[in-house]
């Protein structure tokens, strides 16, 4: 398996675009997920311009327990960084034919295919990782209350944010071994959660509205929720349910499954 | 491909033969494992093909395939963890295709002669039992070409197979054991370089004088007669030799300047083989 991880990260460790991706994915990260105060700030003035008041000091935007799905949440809207790295990752193999070559030198298919799943993992335990730290610098820093039931209240949603990161980079695995072209695969990857939320509200919602939430994109949607309502005084749902990991976990097997079935069949 | 059934035994230096849109690379990617035939099996070493067994086989199908933007050694390096071979190996292989002073260099920066050479370097980073080359020499100048016949003659001196698929009759003559003509998929002809010299003997003469063409043409070991820039070019019947119109042309009063006996060569054979299909 390490064997397997190792042979990937050989290909992309001297490949100077996947530096400046993931380079730029983590710095973003950690410094967008530190900067939220100064968003406050910027919100506070902008409300000030318009004759109103906000006070900033009554957004529990960094305290314990809310902080987890907040930064979660907003963590997550980068994930798609992550996953055009994947794409160039897997096209690029199609596009320089090495992944012919690495056949003929005897890699399997499903090597292949796994040598690119652990780095999904890996980046996605990475992503995972580096939030960690983001929460726990920021929580303790900001938080009123950092005792610990406080702090591991509501961290279920670190693991499940993991899941997050590696159904969507599962996904874009798959798009890229279907498309195997970097731009057009990117631009679908782009597009899915429109083309999903076209088909969903058009046709799906009047006929089976029990089965808009298996849609993976929408899945992703429900799995963490847009946290910032609550401070509006509405109710949001800030709790994970059992129903939506599965549904995530099913599609993370589905996707990769699909990407070794097209793997499998094509003539290379 | 339609049928094909072939077989090669250890020692051979097996060339394949064929036009192109013949089979040729389509048969040696199914070996490879990266088309999927449609019907039929085939074994390595007489066991059931895995990408285990690909590790002992170094192929260069094509056009060498390497990552651009990493280096020479790096690739190799990547090859040897793929292969699950020590890169310890990687200096002495460099040294073979004579690579060593490029090795940190990128592969994008490599000419074609160094490209095919890196390839070759990369098949035979695990000590293949087999080896496969098709068009090795594609796109080389002559000096390349050169390089890579001498390579291809010394790996075949060390007791290596080789399945070598080519368009150059000549080196495959010169350094095959054995060869197999495709055409449109099919196997058209199998058998061994040796036996492609026996029969028919062609004999070229060289001779001053009006009557000479009338006269080879009387002999009666001709079989057919062609004139070729200065030379005759006479196609002798089974039982005659050089020596037989050697002496018939000085009992008839004329010494030829020049009479060689050449060997049936293997592309006169090939176009034979496939005008016959």
């Amino acid at each position: 398996m390490l064997h397997l991880l190792k042979i990937d990260l050989k290909k992309m460790t001297s490949y100077r675009t996947f530096w400046v991706i993931t380079g730029l994915y983590f710095v973003v990260l950690l410094f967008g997920g530190l900067s939220g105060m100064e968003v406050l700030k910027w919100l506070k003035r902008t409300f000030e311009d318009f004759g109103g008041d906000l006070n900033i000091n009554r957004i529990p935007l960094y305290h314990f327990p809310d902080i987890w799905l907040n930064i979660i949440w907003v963590a997550g809207l980068l994930k798609i960084v992550l996953g055009v790295m994947v794409i160039t990752s897997v096209t690029n193999e199609y596009a320089y034919r090495t992944l012919r070559q690495n056949i003929i030198d005897g890699l399997s298919r499903s090597q292949f295919l796994f040598s690119k799943v652990y780095t999904n993992v890996l980046l996605s335990l990475a992503s995972m990782f580096a939030i960690f730290i983001v929460i726990m610098t920021t929580g303790l820093i900001y938080s009123p209350n950092t005792s610990i039931q406080w702090i591991l209240s509501d961290i279920e949603f670190l693991p499940v944010y993991f899941l997050e990161v590696f159904m969507f980079l599962s996904y874009a695995l798959m798009i890229g071994f279907l498309i195997q072209r970097a731009g057009l695969s990117i631009i679908v990857l782009l597009l899915s959660p429109a083309i999903e939320a076209i088909i969903t509200s058009n046709w799906i919602q009047d006929y089976a509205p029990a089965i808009v939430g298996f849609f993976p994109m929408r899945a992703l949607w429900n799995l963490i929720e847009w946290p910032f309502p609550r401070y509006a005084f509405q109710e949001i749902k800030d709790y994970i349910d059992f129903k939506t990991v599965a549904i995530v976990v099913a599609w993370i097997g589905l996707f990769n499954y699909f990407s070794f079935l097209k793997l499998k069949r094509s003539d290379i | 491909m339609n049928n094909l059934n072939l077989e090669v035994k250890r020692g051979q230096v097996f060339g394949m033969l064929g036009p192109n849109g013949s089979g040729k690379t389509t048969t040696l990617g199914m070996l490879m494992g990266v088309v999927n035939p449609t019907a039929g099996n085939f074994t390595w070493f007489g066991e059931h093909p895995s990408h285990h067994i690909r590790k002992r086989i170094g192929a260069v199908l094509e056009h060498p395939i390497f990552y651009p933007y990493l280096t020479g050694q790096k690739n190799l390096e990547l090859n040897a963890m793929i292969k699950q071979c020590d890169p310890n190996n990687i200096p002495q292989v460099l040294e073979l295709v004579e690579l060593t002073a490029r090795k940190d260099d990128k592969y994008k920066t490599y000419s074609l002669g160094m490209k095919q050479r890196l390839a070759i370097a990369s098949a035979l980073l695990n000590d293949p039992t087999v080896l496969i080359l098709d068009e090795p020499t594609n796109g080389l100048d002559p000096m390349g070409i050169a390089e890579i016949r001498q390579l291809t003659r010394k790996i075949a001196a060390n007791g290596k197979t080789i399945i070598l698929a080519s368009h150059l009759l000549d080196e495959v003559q010169k350094v095959c054991t054995d060869f197999a003509v495709l055409k449109r998929g099919n196997l058209i002809y199998s058998g061994p370089v040796a036996e492609v010299g026996k029969g028919s003997e062609t004999v070229s003469v060289v001779a001053e004088g009006e009557a000479v063409h009338e006269l080879l043409l009387s002999f009666a070991g001709t079989s057919s007669l062609a004139r070729d820039n200065g030379s005759f070019e006479v196609s002798l019947r089974d039982g005659f030799k050089s020596r037989d119109i050697n002496q018939f042309l000085f009992e008839k009063g004329v010494v030829a300047s020049q009479i060689v006996a050449k060997r049936k060569s293997l592309e006169k054979q090939f176009l034979e083989i496939l005008a016959d299909s």
